[in-house]
């Protein structure tokens, strides 16, 4: 036996991959203790919310957490980062989302706290009280709309409808858009021919951006008011083939080609239509009534603007939401009771009243409707025509089997070629069909 | 101190003799360990490599391992339903055309932006090389551009060649010339090696690092011998320079591959937004984002990823074989067993 006490480079190494590993973990121990129930020394519970960057200022978070009692840990929302702590199943408390296009997808893969019976023992969130826009935060396993609730609603809009500038119409003698009946999305499209403005090959003036939150969306709603339905009854496929979505894709082409607006071939490189309508670069804005927040606080923009309803491609009058974005709590969230008790004041409380007040889309609990804004005729003539849509609003489901972004992601693909080499609508639907229903058949067999 | 203390165990001694391992105490050190400079040394080794190794087992190692195990299934890593499949992910990396076409694409970017931004580097290191006025000046001016952050740097590229607003097409505009979609296709690749080449200060200060270690002498008598500038540029500063020329292409090469800056300069830096890549800018770290986290194939991008390591060592492996007779070291960098340095104890 070898009495040598120099240290052997195997049980060195053996060691040290035994000591990484359990870094390793502690790491993670860490992390859940950072992200998880009590605050260090305040005694308060640290709450965990991954939202947007501007969602609070300094002053904003304080009275925030004065208001709960709590601890505000905000992270900043990132898809990305959201997918890697749900993987690590290390979640914030509360993530803010869309509604009406993530629901479905995290709810199937059993991601999402169940928050009926937060429901019902609440005194200030009654089920009685929410919107319907609130359903699209419900999924049954099968469809949307049904089902328990994982989510709620901070606001919403019917995201066809869509905002133009009088002084433009006017500078090109068109007369502006009925406030109370649809245009047809053909007319649509002939207005936005003639408010585009070019010179030298570069647009001066976007006649029309046709889709404010994404292209998929938009023909969905397209296809469902021609009386069809992009996706098939289980939610599993895609069918661009069909009538109703042949139309309303040769529609979308057309625009494209048209080069009027942003599209899949010259995106905004602003990334929204905001900078753009305010800078009178853009005559028509296919933005709900969540866009009418800028433009109220721009008394010049207020006194030109106006609101119309969702253009219809066919007979069937539909008006959806694809946004309705509010806030869920992960199953694996540390502090749901805490979680709730955000909610409730997020969504009932002073919040959400100077949310409704201030035009920012229109509010998800029916008592607080009352205070949307009213005061000067931009704002009478937004609320009249929105109150006019209301009945039209209609759930559109979206699949459980991946996520907006990949299916925008094939479109992004296949119609710059498309639109360039003037390929006809039947073959990019075969394309469009093919390889989304790859994706979609991939995500199904991870769902089951 | 004795010999057996600093000689290694196994190394000649001053005898000649191979030194014998240090044998059991006995008496008044029986049971004490011995304490030798060569075990000092090794725990000094391990004390100060330990953190390192530490260090690379949890963040290389164990990532890498995990990563191949993902590689091996579909996981999306959100559902539960995820399985063992094999190769199936291999096999479809390499037969798939978009992740294929994305890989010679990211060729193509590799060929192009190495050698230009090397030789831009060298071209505006000997430039401020020269003896002139305010060289420090210039050297911080021309180095500038490297410091700026790649986000930074991908945001104003993009608001200079926003087609409507930006303002390459305003200059075009006074110049009565029609505007060009310079995020686009075609012009998008080339808007893209444009910012690659603006960060060249960083192979600038490398090459002028090693173009001031150049012996003064070697030129002065190049020039006494009737060199002119060019043969004294190409028969000694290229020479002399291969090493740092060389570093510059393995550090290059690494990098251009796993380049990212196409979704910087994209139009929205999301996994929403990374699928708005012109397809000109669609490198393969771009094809990867977009499987990762706008489709959900943490499997499948697992995959690629490993692909990409050993296609990555394949080519550094290629240089370095390639390099042999075209590096010039002054030192040599792998020393024969004749001219290896004598260990302690050696005569």
């Amino acid at each position: 036996m070898s009495t040598t006490t120099s240290l052997d480079r195997r049980r060195f190494l053996a060691v040290s991959a035994g000591t990484a590993l359990a870094a390793t973990g502690l790491s993670a121990c860490a992390g859940s203790v950072d992200n998880g129930t009590n605050d260090s020394g305040s005694g308060k519970t640290t709450l965990t919310v991954m939202t947007v960057e501007n969602e609070w200022d300094k002053k904003g978070l304080k009275a925030a957490e004065e208001a709960l009692g709590m601890n505000l840990n905000v992270i900043i929302w990132d898809a990305t980062k959201l997918n890697a702590m749900l993987a690590a199943k290390n979640p914030p408390d509360v993530v803010r989302g869309f509604g009406a296009t993530e629901t479905p997808y995290f709810a199937a893969r059993d991601l999402m706290t169940d928050l009926d019976p937060y429901f019902s023992k609440s005194s200030v969130l009654k089920p009685s009280d929410l919107d319907p826009v609130n359903d699209v935060w419900r999924y049954d396993g099968k469809k949307q709309g049904a089902g328990p609730r994982y989510g709620m609603a901070k606001d919403y809009s019917q995201d066809s409808m869509f905002w133009y500038r009088t002084d433009l119409f006017q500078t090109a003698k068109l007369d502006a858009p009925s406030a109370t009946e649809p245009i047809s999305y053909d007319e649509w499209l002939d207005l936005g021919k003639k408010l585009v403005k070019r010179r030298l090959g570069k647009v001066k003036v976007y006649g029309l951006n046709a889709t404010g939150m994404g292209v998929f969306p938009q023909l969905m709603g397209m296809t469902a008011s021609a009386g069809g339905s992009l996706f098939t009854e289980d939610l599993a496929t895609v069918d661009f083939s069909s009538p109703e979505a042949l139309k309303a894709l040769r529609w979308y082409l057309e625009y494209a080609k048209a080069d009027i607006g942003p599209s899949v071939v010259n995106p905004n490189p602003d990334g929204w239509d905001g900078p753009t309508y305010q800078a009178n670069r853009m005559a028509m804005s296919c933005n709900g009534y969540w866009f009418g927040g800028l433009i109220g606080a721009d008394p010049k923009l207020a006194g030109v603007s106006r609101f119309a309803p969702a253009p219809q491609l066919g007979g069937n009058r539909v008006s959806s939401c694809f946004g309705a974005t509010g806030f869920w709590i992960p199953r694996d969230a540390k502090n749901k009771d805490a979680a709730w008790k955000f909610f409730e004041w997020y969504f009932g409380g002073k919040p959400a009243q100077d949310r409704a007040a201030s035009g920012w889309g229109i509010p998800s609990l029916k008592s607080l409707r009352p205070k949307m804004p009213q005061t000067n005729a931009f704002q009478k003539q937004a609320f009249a025509v929105q109150e006019q849509e209301l009945p039209h609003f209609s759930v559109l489901s979206f699949t459980p089997y991946a996520q907006q972004a990949a299916l925008e992601g094939v479109l992004n693909k296949v119609l710059p070629g498309a639109v360039k080499s003037g390929t006809s609508a039947g073959k990019v639907a075969d394309q469009l069909n093919s390889r989304m229903n790859e994706q979609l058949a991939q995500g199904k067999e991870l769902v089951g | 101190m004795s010999t057996e203390q600093i000689t290694a165990p196994g190394a000649p001694s001053p005898s000649g003799e191979t030194a014998a391992r240090p044998g059991p105490r006995t008496g008044a050190n029986a049971g004490r360990r011995p304490r030798s400079l060569t075990t000092r040394r090794a725990w000094s080794f391990y004390v100060f490599a330990g953190p390192w190794v530490l260090g690379f087992l949890a963040l290389t190692a164990f990532p890498l391992g995990y990563a191949l195990w993902l590689s091996l299934t579909n996981a999306d890593g959100l559902s539960n339903n995820s399985r063992f499949v094999g190769l199936e992910n291999y096999r479809e990396v390499l037969t798939d055309p978009e992740t294929m076409s994305s890989l010679a694409r990211t060729g193509v970017f590799v060929a192009l932006t190495v050698p230009l931004s090397i030789a831009a580097g060298l071209l505006l290191a000997v430039l401020v090389n020269q003896p002139i006025r305010a060289r420090g000046l210039f050297r911080t001016l021309l180095y500038l551009p490297a410091v700026v952050p790649p986000v930074g740097a991908a945001l104003t590229f993009k608001l200079i060649f926003d087609r409507d607003s930006g303002a390459a097409n305003g200059v075009l505009d006074a110049l009565r010339i029609d505007g060009v979609s310079w995020l686009m296709d075609p012009y998008a690749r080339w808007v893209l090696v444009t910012l690659t080449l603006w960060g060249a200060g960083n192979t600038m200060i490398i090459s002028l690092a090693g173009l001031q270690d150049i012996p003064k002498e070697l030129h002065e008598a190049a020039r006494m011998d009737g060199a002119n500038a060019w043969q004294s540029f190409t028969k000694i500063t290229v020479p002399m320079l291969s090493p740092v020329l060389f570093f510059q292409v393995i550090t290059g090469i690494i990098a251009a591959v796993q380049s990212f800056l196409p979704l910087l300069i994209s139009l929205d830096p999301t996994p929403r937004g990374v699928t708005s890549v012109p397809e000109g800018n669609y490198l393969f770290m771009i094809h990867v984002f977009a499987q990762y986290f706008a489709n959900g194939r943490y499997g499948y991008a697992s995959a690629m990823l490993w692909v990409l390591f050993l296609i990555i060592i394949a080519i550094t492996f290629l240089v370095f074989r390639l390099s042999k007779g075209a590096v010039f070291y002054s030192v040599d960098p792998e020393p024969t067993k004749q001219s290896r340095p004598r260990t302690i104890g050696d005569k």
